[in-house]
Parts: structure tokens; sequence; C-alpha cells
């Protein structure tokens, strides 16, 4: 997902086996995936089902899996079943669950006996910093590369550095590549108009860190000057995970307002939440991104067209399946970008508009 | 007080319909029930709902907004979770704020069970009696009858139809949430076509939740919906007794979207059939599936009901 294979290959290696990254996805990804799937399950199953014959084609014999709070937990058994029947031959491990160390140790002994647990937890502690500056970097980037003098410069420097953050070994080493490559980001020259747009993030995992999955909305968006802000990132999922948890969904439900007094499922609440406060925080709109039929979204979203509606906030919504086109995808986002452009001009007309649309 | 409480036919009111009738009339309180659904009702839910919401859900909005004239308060329960590791499907979590979010001036009674969270039915149920009786006693005393009548029924229910399950004819079982063959326009239709045809049709429902849920293991050991597991464990329980499966899946299931496959990849040799609804489902092409399904039944070369007679047409 993302770039997220880098710290996955350090945490991987502890394994002490041979590691295939998945090959970079395609469209061919995804019709192989859909061509084994449920018919309406959620495009992240069909992704990465479509990942996990793809490794297989090009020899791996061991598939990872992991598992969260809506269909996600149900994803690894449904997805062995399918490729079993297939024909395929490979190992499944699961990790899920309880998010405990101690619990993943036991069953990656099973992989490799001799893994210790300080080595095991050794390579999660530096895969957990690298996902730290893998984010951080990624953060500053969005923020600014829609700004930038020469077309392409953050992208190159942004490969460069993901290149060698694959081959740090220590902590320090991942500290001194991170402050290197945001001075270095700082020292692209950019050029930033006073009226620059502020858009919002929020929505399913899978389809918003998974840039090929939601037609890379976030570089179009930068590519039309606008200033992209997400929560988002593996690094804040790890912090609340666990025991951090239930205090983090009080906050978050309490950053919805008047719009939710549960928590609904999976990432549904974080997507209230923060809408709300990139509301208040003066943005000039939300993308709010998931799967066709997302259960937990779809909860989110009755809150968040409410939200829109009742405050005259502009929020767009995609949702991708199979058949999303991406030039469908484009249009809608230019024609955001031109809307958010006229109410800052405060057009009378589009306000008489968007009264009339409520 | 003597306010009326709605009760929307829909969701959990085909599980916890009694329950909920038996302690409001037990505390004095008159409840209403909202009419069996319609296509009325399915259209003012579609309209509220948000495009991509599952068709059980447009019903319950459906019904709400048919109860608001009706009732002064709808009871809307959020029920997250029943046992320790599991969960209920995300549309129960979220079923009280999208009601409140789809139709902002609703007033709605809630009770909150979330195990997982420490939250337990009876307490829950305790808090939403107060606000109608002071006495707690009452309120328990209220609690315990209504538990207690719900639960006979229930099993009154399942007995009969596990005493059913053994008798002989052409048996066809029907695999799906109660609130959707329970429904007029969902799974009535099915039930009495496939009973037209002369099949007896038996429900994925039995009368001891936690045998179904150890069977269950045998055909999935990950699924994490409580509702799933009760369905999968009376798969196992009838799979010997009948003669096909019927999967009644509602656009656009998530549990359903996976538990079916796994179900019909790991029943070797028992024909089955998905029928997923939507809103815009016709009754002939409903009808014409489940005859010929049917008909394959009967016809089955090694089925029980193979006559002579019925061979001699096949080409």
């Amino acid at each position: 997902m993302g770039n997220y294979h880098v710290p996955m290959v350090t945490l991987a290696s502890m394994l002490d086996t041979e590691i295939l990254v998945a090959p970079r996805m395609t469209r061919r990804t995804l019709e192989l995936g859909t061509r084994y799937s449920p018919e309406f399950v959620c495009i992240p199953f069909k992704y990465n089902l479509g990942n996990f014959i793809e490794s297989l084609e090009s020899g791996a014999n061991l598939l990872v899996q992991a598992g969260g709070g809506c269909r996600f937990g149900f994803y690894a058994e449904v997805q062995e079943a399918i490729l079993r029947d297939s024909g395929y031959e490979f190992e499944m491990l699961r990790l899920f669950g309880s998010f405990e160390l101690r619990d993943y140790h036991r069953q990656l002994r099973r992989i490799n006996p001799k893994l210790t647990f300080r080595r095991a937890l050794w390579h999660y502690r530096l895969a957990s910093r690298q996902t730290n500056a893998l984010d951080v970097v990624e953060d500053y980037s969005r923020k600014n590369c829609g700004f930038e003098v020469e077309d392409g410069a953050f992208e190159r420097a942004f490969e460069a550095f993901l290149g060698k953050l694959g081959r740090t070994q220590s902590f320090a080493e991942v500290d001194t590549l991170e402050r290197e490559t945001l001075e270095e980001l700082a020292a692209i020259p950019t050029e930033r108009p006073d009226d620059a747009l502020k858009v919002g993030v929020v929505g399913e995992l899978y389809v918003v860190m998974e840039p090929f999955s939601n037609f890379f909305v976030e570089k179009e968006l930068a590519k039309r000057g606008v200033e992209v802000h997400r929560h988002m990132s593996v690094s804040e999922m790890i912090a609340h995970s666990g025991r951090n948890g239930p205090k983090h969904l009080r906050k978050l439900i309490e950053m919805s307002g008047p719009y939710l007094h549960y928590h609904i499922g999976a990432h549904g609440t974080e997507s209230v939440g923060l809408a709300r406060q990139f509301m208040q925080d003066g943005f000039d709109g939300v993308l709010h991104l998931k799967p066709f039929g997302c259960m937990p979204e779809v909860n989110a979203m009755t809150a968040l067209q409410r939200m829109s509606r009742e405050n005259l906030f502009p929020i767009l919504f995609f949702s991708y399946d199979a058949q999303s086109s991406e030039t469908g995808v484009r249009t809608r986002l230019e024609a955001f970008c031109d809307m958010l452009r006229m109410r800052r001009r405060r057009d009378p007309g589009l306000a008489e508009a968007m009264e009339v649309c409520a | 007080m003597n306010a009326t409480v709605g009760l929307p036919r829909a969701l959990l009111y085909h599980k916890y319909g009694d329950l909920w009738t038996s302690f409001f009339e037990t505390l004095g309180v008159p409840t209403v029930v909202s009419p069996p659904t319609n296509r009325a009702i399915l259209e003012r839910g579609s309209r509220l709902a948000v495009d991509e919401t599952c068709l059980p859900m447009k019903i319950f909005l459906g019904h709400v907004d048919e109860l608001l004239s009706k009732a002064d308060y709808v009871l809307v329960p959020r029920v997250a979770s029943l046992v320790r590791g599991e969960t209920t499907c995300v549309k129960f979590l979220g079923a009280y704020d999208v009601t409140l979010n789809s139709i902002p001036n609703a007033r709605l009674l809630e009770y909150d069970v979330d195990v997982v969270n420490g939250k337990r039915q009876a307490p829950e149920m305790r808090r939403l009696g107060r606000s109608f009786e002071r006495n707690v006693t009452k309120v328990m005393y209220a609690y315990a009858r209504a538990y207690r009548e719900s639960k006979r029924r229930h099993l009154e229910h399942a007995r009969q139809q596990e005493r059913a399950a053994l008798a002989p004819g052409l048996k066809v079982l029907v695999v799906g949430h109660p609130y959707n063959i329970r429904d007029e326009l969902i799974g009535v239709p099915v039930v009495s076509i496939l009973r037209e045809q002369g099949a007896s049709v038996l429900v994925a429902e039995m009368s001891d939740a936690s045998e179904a849920k150890s069977l269950s293991a045998r055909i999935s050991r990950d699924v994490p919906w409580t509702f799933n597991k009760e369905l999968l464990g009376a798969v196992e329980h009838y799979r010997p007794l009948v003669d096909g499966i019927v999967f009644l899946v509602t656009f656009p299931c998530g549990p359903d979207s996976l538990m079916t496959e796994l179900c019909v990849r790991r029943l070797d040799g028992m024909p089955t059939i998905v029928l997923v609804l939507d809103e815009l489902q016709g009754e002939a092409g409903l009808r014409t599936r489940l005859e010929s399904f049917v008909d394959l039944l009967k016809m089955r070369p090694g089925g029980r009901f193979a006559t002579d007679a019925v061979m001699g047409v096949r080409p």
C-alpha cells in the first residue's frame, strides 16, 4: 500500500527468507483480482487478491495478510480459500487481533524458529521509525509540491529519499536521512500565491493511502495549486492502536460535535471528526474517498452530507470500484477546484446556487 | 409520562421485537409497530438514505420516517457487540447516528449494547426503562419478564422448525438475516414461491445459539460477525437434512459478500443458489430462478427425489 513496502521489507527481513515485493500495481492487478473476487466485495479486497496472484506468479510461497475492524478482518480466510481453489500452493500468515507484539512474535516463530523476541522488536521499531520518516516527508511534499517552480522537483527528491530509506540500517541513519531530506525539500524553489486553496482528505484507509487506487487524487489536486492536508497515515494508525484506541475514539466523537454520538465503525468516526476539524480550521473543502459499499464510510457519509448541507461547506465524495474511470474522477476534481476558487472570490451567483442546492 | 413509542418493523425488530413489545407493555407504555414493509416505505427510505446504503437499512429508515407522525418517540438502539471478540455488522454500530443525520428532526429513544466496551443489554434496557418509570424494581421486573418471554417464544419457534426438518419431503434451507427473511418485500416472496413449488422451507435459525457458534467454526474460523456466525452454524446443522440451500443476500451487504463466497466454496456437492436482491427487484425474475432451482433439486440424479418418471423427461 502506497510506499509502505519499504518499512515492510525491513519488518519482513526478520524472517530470514527471501522477500519479494509485489510487482507495481497496474490495471492488470485489478483485473486479476476482480476476476476471482466476489462480485460486490469492497475494492481493497480485489486489489489485495490481484497483488497476491501476481506475487504467486513471480514465485512467492508465503503470503501475509492483516486484519481490521470491518470486512477487512475476514479478508484472509476468504482470499486463502479462493487462491487454494484456483490451484495455488502457498502458506498464509494471518497477523491480527490484539496488536500485542508477543502474539505476533509467536506467530512469526512458525516461519523462522530462530527468531528471538529482541530481534523481532528491533525490526519492528526500525520499521516504525522508517514509517514515521516516510509519513513526515510525504506530508511535507503533499502540502508544498503543488507550488513547485520546476515540474517534478519534489517527486525526484522523494524518489531518491525512498531509495535511501530502504538502505537505512539504524535509527540514527533514519534520523539523519529524514533531516537531510526535509532540508533538501525546503530548498526546492516554490511560488505560493496568497490565496492558495487548502483541501483536506479523509476516508477509508486503503483508497486514501494507495494513490494508484484513488487515481492519484492528491497529485491531481497539487497540480492545480492546492495545498493538500491529510491526517491518516500508518504512523497515525500505530499511535492510536491498542490501548490508546478508546481514548482516541472519544476525542474523535467529541470533534464530530452534533454529527456523531457513537463510534460508527473502522475509520468512519475519524472521517467525520477530521472533516469537521478541517471545516473549523477554515479549509476550503474536503475530499472524502471510499471504496464502493464500504460500510463504515457510508455511515460517515450521512453525517458528512448533513454537515455539508447545514454549513454550506463543500465536500466532494468519491466512491471507487472496479469500474471507476480516471477521467471521471479528474473531471469532477477539476470542477471542484474551480468551484472552490469561485467561492473564494465570494462570487454572489455561486452563493445563490449553493443555497438552491442546499 | 404517557408517550407512545414507535417500533420500526425492520432490522433488529425481527430479533428483539418480542422483547421490546413485552418490556414496554409491562411498563404500561403504549407502542406502535410500523406496518409490514411496502413499496412506499422503501421509497421513503431510499430518498432519505445515501445511495450506497444497503437495502435493509434503507427499509429501516423508511419505517422510522413512517412512525414519525404516529408515535412520540422511535426506538433506534445501537447494538455493536454481543459477545467479547465479536462484533455485529457495521450498520448496527451506526444505526443511531445514521438515523439522526438522515432525519434530523426525529425524536429517538436509544440504548447501547456494546459488550466489548462493557455495555451490557440488561443495564442499558433498565436505563431506557427509567425514562418512563421511576421505580427501579418495576423496571427490572419488566425487563426480566420480557427477556423470559422473548426467549420462550424464540425457543418454541426454533424447536418447531427442528421438528419440521426431520419430516420427509423436499426441503430447502433459506440462509439470510432474519430482517431479510421476514421482510414483506425481501424474504416473504422468496419463501412463498418455494412453498408453492412444493418445497418445505427451513430458515437458518437454531434454538441454541452457542451450539450454532461452535458449529460455524467448521466452515469459517475468522468470521467476526455474531449474526453471521449464527447463520453459518445453522447451515452446518441443517446441511445433512436438506436438499438445497438458497442464499438470500441484499445488495451490497458487506458481511454476506464474503460469507456467501466462502460458504459456497465449502459446501461441496450441495446445490446452492445465491439470490442478490435490491430495490429494483421484479418478482418474475425471482420466480423463474426459484422454480428452476426447485426443478433441478427434483431431477438431480442421486438426489433423494430422482424418480424414473422425472428422469425420463430429461433429454
